[in-house]
């Protein structure tokens, strides 16, 4: 059976040395990482990041990343965008801390209370975010512009093709159409064979099910999720005709 | 050298195709001459980090499969490295003495360990995995680590 | 920077592993406890970004990096912004010369840590003193008597 990727969210922080709101940013960030949502982060390393990490930079091209930055010059945020794709989310402590009203932050090395504070604060703002990236919460994420950019780079081919994604994770994906325009989908054909082996005859509960797990790695806005049923009920319908036959 | 290859987040592990696998991360290549080449896998290497210290017993040292044949110090661990192999430590890579870092950098090239005359490879062999079996044995620690977290 | 800081520090403060962390460490070490004077940090992404202060700074001033590990993200990343490394320092040989020190913790680091984040910045101090012998005008009017 194949195994499908979770679905996780990279955290970038600036980590600025030069000023206590790059320290908030540093401090948040492992405080989601390793003690707030441990299993549904992964660390993206910005100097790894800006020198050339390619195993950063691929999963931060598929996967939705948040990007912690200490002041207005977005450091995390840029490089993101530069070297992957646009952030789902950004987040400048600057602005948590003057929405919060908290007092002034000192100390790069070591934080005040107030830069303590921010650090939970800002820690908390990203696990929500997180949870919302994950579509945990009420409130459904729509991180377009990171699963924009991965599907960006797919070559444009036909309908039904299937290609790796670009970003170099080697997940598959695969052109369908919805509402008369082509929308790339990805993990789709792990997805279908996944259905397939587990016995999941096309239509009826099947379609539902496809749904949810097709959203777990590609935003599915709720105007559309009809149009978006119909064709997977469509293409899932073809993946089972084409296995029976035994066509590759 | 061919690679199978196996992503978990945004690490990439690769499986040289063209040798065996102790299961705890030492691959063995079989030379001429009944010498079996032995290192650590990329896994291994990655996921115990930056090579401080390689230390790898010496040559004329005789060892069991799945005794210990070098032990690395990592800035993460100290590793126990099992032999793949049984038989006696006929060579050992100088060049980690001062460049332990190429165990990081070439784990299946310039980064072996050590060669090791072999007593009976067929035996030691039946007990190794191919690059394939390896791969999956990999993935089931990964999941596991991830299950842990 | 300050016109008469004439060394610029650059770690690379990685946040995937511990060495990131005490190349953070001995960086502030050493331009707040030891060469407070003479030496001032500038943060790797500003740089790479294009930031135009921290542009400057690594331009007209010599420049240590301070990597955590054998990626050498921060040399790398300064010397392709077009800059030139005057020296450079990592935690890993840190520890080679010092194996009892082994650093844990990426968000606080063990005491060993704190430790070997000293030693290094030790080291980068003793760097920092011999730069700023070469290069006594950089930086500013007061560079003479700093």
């Amino acid at each position: 059976m194949p195994i499908l990727p979770k679905k996780k969210v990279g955290i970038v922080a600036c980590s600025g040395e030069e000023m206590p709101e790059g320290t908030v940013s540093r401090v948040a960030a492992l405080k989601v990482l390793e003690e707030l949502r441990p299993n549904d982060t992964v660390t993206i390393c910005l100097p790894l990041f800006l020198a050339g990490g390619e195993g950063d930079r691929a999963f931060a091209r598929f996967y939705p990343t948040v990007a912690i930055d200490g002041c207005e010059k977005r450091c995390a945020a840029r490089a993101t965008e530069m070297y992957s794709g646009k952030p789902a989310a950004s987040i400048v402590v600057t602005e948590v801390v003057r929405r919060n009203g908290l007092g002034p932050i000192r100390g790069s090395r070591r934080l005040n209370e107030a830069g303590m504070q921010a650090a939970d604060l800002v820690a908390q703002e990203v696990a929500r975010l997180v949870d919302q990236l994950l579509g945990r919460t009420g409130q459904k994420a729509t991180p377009e512009a990171v699963v924009e950019e991965a599907a960006a780079e797919v070559p444009e081919d036909e309908e039904g093709t299937i290609t790796l994604c670009s970003c170099g994770s080697g997940i598959p994906v695969q052109k369908v159409s919805v509402n008369g325009r082509v929308v790339t989908l990805i993990a789709l054909p792990a997805i279908f064979e996944q259905f397939y082996k587990a016995g999941k005859r096309p239509g009826g509960g099947t379609t539902q099910e496809l749904l949810e797990v097709t959203r777990i790695y590609n935003p599915i806005p709720p105007e559309e999720e009809a149009a978006y049923a119909e064709a997977l009920a469509r293409e899932y319908e073809k993946y089972c005709r084409k296995q029976v036959k035994g066509v590759p | 050298m061919e690679f199978l290859e196996l992503t978990v987040d945004k690490f990439t592990f690769r499986f040289a195709t063209d040798r065996y696998y102790h299961p705890d991360g030492v691959w063995a290549l079989p030379e001429e001459d009944n010498r079996v080449r032995i290192g650590l896998s990329d896994f291994a290497q990655q996921s115990n980090g930056d090579v401080a210290f390689a230390e790898v017993k010496p040559v004329g040292t005789t060892v069991a499969f799945g005794e210990e044949v070098a032990s690395i110090e990592t800035i993460k661990a100290n590793v126990f490295v099992p032999t793949p192999v049984s038989g006696t430590v006929v060579e050992v890579n100088q060049a980690l003495e001062v460049r332990p870092e190429l165990i990081n950098e070439d784990p299946y090239g310039e980064g072996w360990l050590a060669v090791i005359a072999a007593s009976d490879w067929e035996a030691d062999r039946a007990r190794l995995l191919d690059a394939q079996a390896y791969l999956e044995r990999v993935r089931e620690i990964a999941e596991e680590e991830m299950k842990k977290r | 920077m300050s016109p008469n800081r004439r060394v610029v520090i650059v770690p690379c403060s990685g946040i995937g592993k511990t060495f990131g962390t005490v190349s953070r460490e001995a960086a502030y070490t050493v331009v707040e406890d030891l060469r407070p004077d003479t030496a001032e940090l500038v943060a790797l992404s500003l740089l790479v970004l294009g930031d135009e202060e921290a542009r400057a700074a690594v331009a007209e001033h010599p420049t240590i990096t301070i990597d955590g590990c054998r990626l050498a993200c921060a040399t790398k990343m300064v010397q392709e912004s077009g800059f030139t490394v005057a020296r450079s320092f990592t935690v890993l040989d840190a520890f080679r010369k010092h194996r009892d020190l082994k650093p844990e913790g990426i968000s606080s680091l063990n005491p060993e840590g704190q430790k070997l984040a000293r030693v290094l910045a030790e080291e980068v101090a003793e760097a920092v003193d011999e730069l700023a012998k070469v290069y006594p005008d950089n930086g500013g009017s007061d560079a003479d008597s700093a």
